[in-house]
């Protein structure tokens, strides 16, 4: 199962390495990446994981002293979500391959999915609840890489930031959740949590309400639904596999895996399945608004979300085992019918519906396989959609008369909008134009083999979990000892008898036959209906909102000339060394005898000090400076620190350097302004700082104990071979700090490199600079001064 | 910055103005003393890093020294000594380090954790190798990289450009 994981990631390295010389057969090779997640299918056929046999276990250790290791467990949940995975994500590579022009860029578009693809695989398979929320930003993070793939333009910047914000939210209220879980439970693995513990701690209620901010935000729940549309940016085979298998359901899983935890408490199901049916409603009349067919379909998502959300909400056997059964259903479909939109995208140059019309002449392959998927989205038999649909309705009669209503007409916006979709199929053949009137594609023909394979194997799937229903619950009692439905007594049937689920049935098929025969009044009608509170503009004000204090806050405090700034800076060194000596007078009592020799380099340092403070010349000041930094490398030499001092010395050299290369830019020394109450106060500010500086050092120097050189004068050479005990610090004992400091000179270089050439690009005032003696320099100096 | 606004050239007066990064170029004495110095701190740098382990020295202070020298030879002559953007050690010797913390850590060892061990030749006698010299190195790497893009930036800002808040 690592492997599983780790596979993918280490391939999109090797994709990434390879995508020049390779161009679109990279795509290959990224479905060769989705291999080992494959092989998981082979434990999963076993009969162990179904009887609840023990699930096998997998831990490599990362930080084990923290409990944090990469734990992966498969038990039949998680490996049929795993399978499922990879069977998508090898699809949607193989598809791509078909689907991507030549121009794209390869060297990123696969890396990303493979990477997006193990850290959803990481996801499903975690058991160490850590090692989960790291998987899960990595989701958000990868999933942001992929939707703004095409980063030119504006929508897909839009969309990525968009998705990011709000699945990032949700990401810390997980950490929140995960950190409470495994402080009340007593364990970092989600197996090894004490419930009894969990259910009768206080953090129960908050880490049930973080979890579910998580899972709604993730899944694009009511509240949250807002990204995922825009999601649609990414290219198509992304938007097949994040819509069915991946991203989308990360919050679904979430809610199944944890349901187990926080289901016995009525605020789980009190929150989600509302919710969820919520989602499910709304999701369904935006879906049938829209004319965009991706956009139809991700609506569409949103609402076949909200349907599974509420089924593992209602947290009892039944309702997790309809869920399950409707989770293959809804990736089978809603992969195929993502492949097949990207198919006419390609084809035929648009996704917009009223420029399409009676395609099933021109690609009537596409059709079959169209008219499958579907039909299946709809629920209609014999289809694999028609059973997990049945399993619903029944599961909804038990939660109540309001429930029943909300998903009976959300069912019937979902056939609508199915019908709005297969429509394009039919009627006569007009090839669409762009709004000038010429044709957009001059020949329409049938897909290749690599586009219509993946969708073709989908539909079958679909076709097949609906004539042989015992296949679909082959499946999905794999899952049976996971979720804790394993001694659920219904079956799958296509043909259940007439049952109060198959009335409901009929009177949505009623219902949706109504809406599609006035589809022109209900189109009017959603046009003209306008929500006021339309969560977009929710976070488009919140947004909005964000900016405009963050600006404040950055004026308020970063805007202050540079001189105000070091003000401020002194003020705090003189704070703290104060507040050290009040809480610990101590500091003033006797100190250890100061040995004469050091009395030179004093008076060295106090020099080059006061010789800065007198100097009319910037460069004096700046070789003045330097006598401070030169009499502490003789101060360290003589406290026997020739490591220290060495450093300090090429410090100061490369700082004197450095100095001249900026004076070049700097105006005359003497046109600084020098104000009299400013200077006073100055003064007291450094006097302050540096009393404070010194005090802090002396209690520092006290009550530091024991100390730690020692140790490491003991151990230098017998762990870390070297008989410098400094460098032994730096590159052994301490190396972490130390590779965190080089990455922060690093980032620093990079910083100064960017800003001093983005003041090279005209910001010139050379005028002024040539003229010095111009007029409004003068006022400018008045001005400041 | 809008695209609108061309930015407005600098007044030359004559050949006289110097060019950005000709500081003190053609200065015979600079430039003899340099190419000894040069040498000298290199070879200086590259000793400090190789006996950082055991005496005093190490992969900043090296790099710092390096820095120096590299500095000196670009205020010098005008141009740079490598034939590449120091920008790109940068990430080399991110990489570097952090592969030397990786690779005890995928042999089951703690990250970051050094090795040594002694190496008996008949022309060098007993000589001791250490993994810690390649995180060492990655940490020079880094600060002449860091140390060159800083110095080399700030080199080529031409002089007469001045940015808001200067006056």
């Amino acid at each position: 199962m690592t492997l599983a994981v780790l596979f993918p990631l280490i391939m999109a390295a090797v994709c990434a390495l390879l995508a020049r010389q390779l161009g679109r057969r990279t795509g290959y090779l990224a479905a060769l990446g989705f291999l080992p997640a494959l092989l998981l299918a082979v434990p999963l056929a076993g009969n162990s994981v179904e009887v609840g046999g023990t699930p096998f276990n997998q831990v490599t250790g990362w930080v084990p002293e923290l409990g944090l290791n990469f734990a992966f467990r498969g038990d039949g949940f998680s490996l049929l979500f795993a399978v499922l995975i990879g069977v998508i994500g090898a699809l949607a590579s193989l598809y791509s391959v078909a689907y991507l022009s030549e121009r794209e860029r390869f060297g990123r578009f696969y890396p990303y999915l493979l990477l997006f693809g193990g850290s959803m695989l990481g996801l499903v398979l975690s058991d160490n609840m850590i090692a989960l929320f790291a998987f899960w930003e990595m989701t958000s993070v990868t999933s942001f890489l992929l939707i703004g793939l095409w980063h030119t333009r504006s929508e897909a910047r839009d969309g990525a930031i968009k998705a990011f914000l709000v699945s990032a939210l949700g990401g810390l209220g997980l950490l929140a959740a995960v950190a409470l879980l495994s402080v009340a439970g007593g364990s970092t693995t989600l197996s090894g949590l004490d419930l009894e513990a969990v259910r009768a701690s206080p953090m129960f209620i908050p880490a049930l309400l973080l979890t579910l901010l998580a899972a709604f935000t993730k899944s694009a729940q009511l509240p949250f639904h807002l990204w995922l549309p825009t999601a649609m940016e990414a290219p198509t085979p992304v938007s097949a596999f994040l819509h069915s298998a991946t991203m989308v359901k990360a919050g679904v899983v979430l809610v199944a895996k944890f349901g187990l935890i926080f289901g016995t408490s009525a605020l789980w199901g009190g929150i989600i399945v509302p919710l969820g049916l919520a989602t499910m409603f709304w999701g369904s009349w935006r879906a049938l608004k829209q004319t965009d067919l991706k956009a139809l379909l991700a609506f569409s998502t949103v609402s076949q979300l909200g349907l599974l959300m509420a089924l593992y909400g209602l947290a009892d056997a039944e309702g997790r085992f309809a869920a399950t059964t409707h989770l293959l259903n809804h990736a089978a479909f809603k992969a195929a019918l993502f492949f097949v939109v990207g198919i006419i995208d390609h084809e035929t140059g648009t996704r917009e519906t009223f420029r399409l019309s009676g395609l099933r002449r021109k690609l009537p392959l596409t059709f079959a396989v169209a008219l499958l998927a579907t039909l299946s989205m709809a629920g209609l038999p014999p289809l694999g959609g028609f059973i997990s649909k049945e399993l619903f309705y029944e599961a909804m009669i038990h939660a109540g008369p309001g429930f029943i209503a909300v998903s009976v007409i959300g069912s019937a916006f979902t056939l609508a909008y199915c019908a709005r979709l297969i429509g394009i199929f039919f009627g006569d053949f007009r090839a669409p134009e762009d709004d000038t009137g010429q044709p957009l594609k001059p020949h329409i023909h049938e897909a290749g083999l690599g586009l219509l394979l993946p969708p073709a194997l989908l539909a079958g799937a679909a076709l097949l979990f609906g004539i042989l229903p015992s296949s679909a619950e082959w499946l999905t009692r794999r899952a049976g000892a996971a979720l804790n439905f394993a001694g659920y007594e219904g079956h799958l049937y296509l043909w259940h008898g007439v049952t109060p689920a198959l009335l409901l049935t009929l009177l949505t098929w009623g219902l949706a036959a109504l809406l599609v025969w006035q589809a022109a009044r209900v189109y009017f009608l959603q046009v003209h209906v306008e929500f006021p509170l339309s969560s977009n503009r929710i976070y488009r004000g919140l947004l909005r909102g964000l900016e405009t204090l963050a600006s404040r806050v950055i004026a308020g405090t970063q805007g202050l000339a540079l001189p105000d700034q070091l003000r401020i800076t002194l003020a705090a060194a003189g704070l703290m060394g104060g507040y050290a000596v009040w809480r610990a007078p101590q500091v003033f009592q006797p100190l250890e005898a100061v040995p004469l020799s050091t009395l030179p380099i004093a008076v060295l340092l106090v020099a080059g000090a006061l010789g800065v403070l007198l100097s009319r010349n910037r460069l004096t000041a700046v070789v003045l400076t330097g006598l401070t930094g030169f009499g502490s490398a003789v101060a360290f030499l003589a406290m026997r620190a020739p490591d220290l001092a060495l450093t300090q010395l090429l410090i100061e050299a490369v700082t004197v350097i450095l100095f001249l290369l900026v004076f070049r830019s700097l105006p005359g020394f003497r046109s600084l302004p020098r104000g009299r109450v400013r200077g006073v106060i100055d003064v007291v500010l450094a006097g302050s700082a540096g009393i404070g500086a010194t005090l802090l050092v002396l209690a520092s120097i006290r009550f530091l104990s024991p100390p730690i050189s020692p140790y490491y004068l003991e151990n230098a050479y017998k762990e870390g071979g070297g008989k410098n005990v400094v460098n032994v610090i730096l590159v052994d004992f301490r190396g972490w700090d130390t590779l965190g400091e080089i990455m922060v000179v690093a980032m620093v270089a990079l910083a100064v490199g960017s800003l001093v050439r983005l003041g090279r690009r005209g910001q010139a005032r050379s005028e002024k600079d040539t003229a010095p003696a111009s007029q409004d320099l003068l006022d400018l100096q008045k001005r400041q001064s | 910055m809008s695209p609108k606004r061309t930015p407005k050239k600098a007044v030359k007066t004559a050949s006289a103005q110097p060019r950005p990064g000709d500081l003190l170029i053609n200065d015979p004495i600079l430039k003899t003393i340099s190419r000894a110095a040069f040498a000298l701190v290199m070879l200086f740098a590259l000793l400090l890093l190789w006996r950082g382990h055991n005496a005093p020295g190490g992969g900043f202070i090296a790099g710092l020294m390096t820095v120096c020298a590299l500095i000196l030879h670009r205020i010098a002559n005008g141009d740079s000594a490598l034939r590449v953007d120091p920008v790109k050690f940068i990430p080399w010797g991110l990489a570097l380090s952090f592969t030397t913390g990786l690779v005890p850590y995928l042999l089951g060892r703690p990250f970051l954790k050094s090795d040594y061990g002694y190496l008996t030749t008949a022309l060098t006698g007993e000589f001791e190798w250490a993994t810690a010299l390649l995180f060492d190195l990655g940490v020079f790497l880094v600060v002449v990289g860091a140390g060159l893009a800083l110095a080399y930036a700030l080199i080529e800002v031409d002089p007469t450009e001045l940015v808001e808040g200067d006056s």
